[in-house]
């Protein structure tokens, strides 16, 4: 093997971590997405035996956006195994206990249930806020587009931006706004 | 019927039991323990095995398309056209590629499958379908369908 076509596999079959802003984001759709880039069936040369999937650092986890009122209607079932050891968790309360756990389970569970599941999420490293350790920022060659653009709220927006912002009509000096 | 010899009312139907009964082992021969071993167990396993070997011809063909068609998504994504514009694409340009062959191409020639998908792009962009957005690079890519569109 040429020392070129040694490179070229080792390009080939490296892992590649990908960034990922959760911040606005639907994690059941970004679930989907994740699932590709973990897999590595985002690659042509994917095969479900072949262990070619990427890390995948999901950041801002804590803004995720559930749609409607999923966040009152969502719940997660866990049992103890004991008798009664029945619980169910609303997704708001699980979001409050962990801001991690609602987009974790979402990959988890889009994701079929056999033996390299488990590895597979080993790959997945979720942070609440844009903190991440500088081991791991320092991997990092791609980012994931976003599946919708983050919108921007008034109050970050600056003063001199609102004041500049074309206005439509100039409301009259004794003009009452409520 | 009327049976004329003695011969006949021996007791002896088909071939010989030992015989019958190696078919069986022969294909047991793989399993393990008593399946392969015990004769009723054996039958019962291999009459099994036959039925998933059957049913495993068809899935066999499901499972390679839909790998096929996972690494082209795959490949067609690294060049930013979607699955099913390359396909129509390559479909309009009469080149008659099936899934085999593209995801062969997409895994182990990723220039010819780069090549593919310029011209699937080009021609897109040319019958006007939704979905590619014009790239300068692809101008220089002719299609029979870009040559009818200049005359």
């Amino acid at each position: 093997m040429s020392v070129l076509k040694r490179v070229q596999q080792w390009a080939t079959f490296a892992r590649i971590w990908h960034l990922y802003d959760a911040a606005w984001q639907n994690p059941f759709y970004s679930a989907e997405l994740l699932k590709k880039y973990l897999m590595g069936a985002h690659k042509p040369i994917y095969h479900p035996m072949n262990d070619c999937g990427d890390h995948v650092i999901v950041i801002n986890s804590s803004d995720i956006a559930l749609p409607g009122d999923e966040w009152k209607k969502r719940v997660y079932f866990h049992h103890t195994g004991y008798p009664g050891g029945a619980s169910w968790t609303l997704a708001w309360e699980l979001h409050k206990k962990d801001p991690t756990l609602v987009l974790k389970k979402a990959v988890y569970n889009s994701m079929d249930g056999n033996l390299q599941r488990r590895y597979t999420m080993e790959r997945l490293h979720i942070f609440p806020d844009a903190n991440v350790p500088s081991n791991l920022l320092s991997n990092i060659s791609n980012q994931i587009k976003q599946l919708r653009p983050k919108p921007k709220r008034l109050d970050e927006y600056t003063e001199k931006e609102i004041q500049e912002f074309p206005k439509l009509i100039d409301l009259p000096k004794n003009h009452i706004l409520r | 019927m009327v049976f004329t010899t003695v011969i006949n009312f021996v007791r002896a139907r088909g071939p010989d039991e030992i015989w019958r009964k190696r078919r069986i082992f022969k294909l047991a021969a793989h399993f393990i323990g008593r399946r392969r071993n015990c004769y009723s167990i054996a039958v019962r396993n291999v009459h099994r095995a036959l039925v998933y070997a059957t049913k495993g011809r068809k899935l066999k063909r499901e499972d390679m398309a839909n790998l096929w068609e996972t690494r082209v998504r795959a490949g067609c994504e690294q060049h930013n056209i979607s699955y099913e514009s390359f396909r129509e694409g390559l479909a309009r340009c009469n080149i008659l590629l099936n899934r085999r062959t593209l995801a062969d191409l997409a895994c182990w020639e990723p220039y010819s499958f780069k090549s593919l998908t310029d011209i699937a792009k080009r021609r897109t962009l040319d019958d006007g379908l939704a979905g590619i957005n014009a790239d300068k690079y692809l101008d220089r890519i002719i299609t029979r369908g870009s040559l009818n569109t200049e005359k």
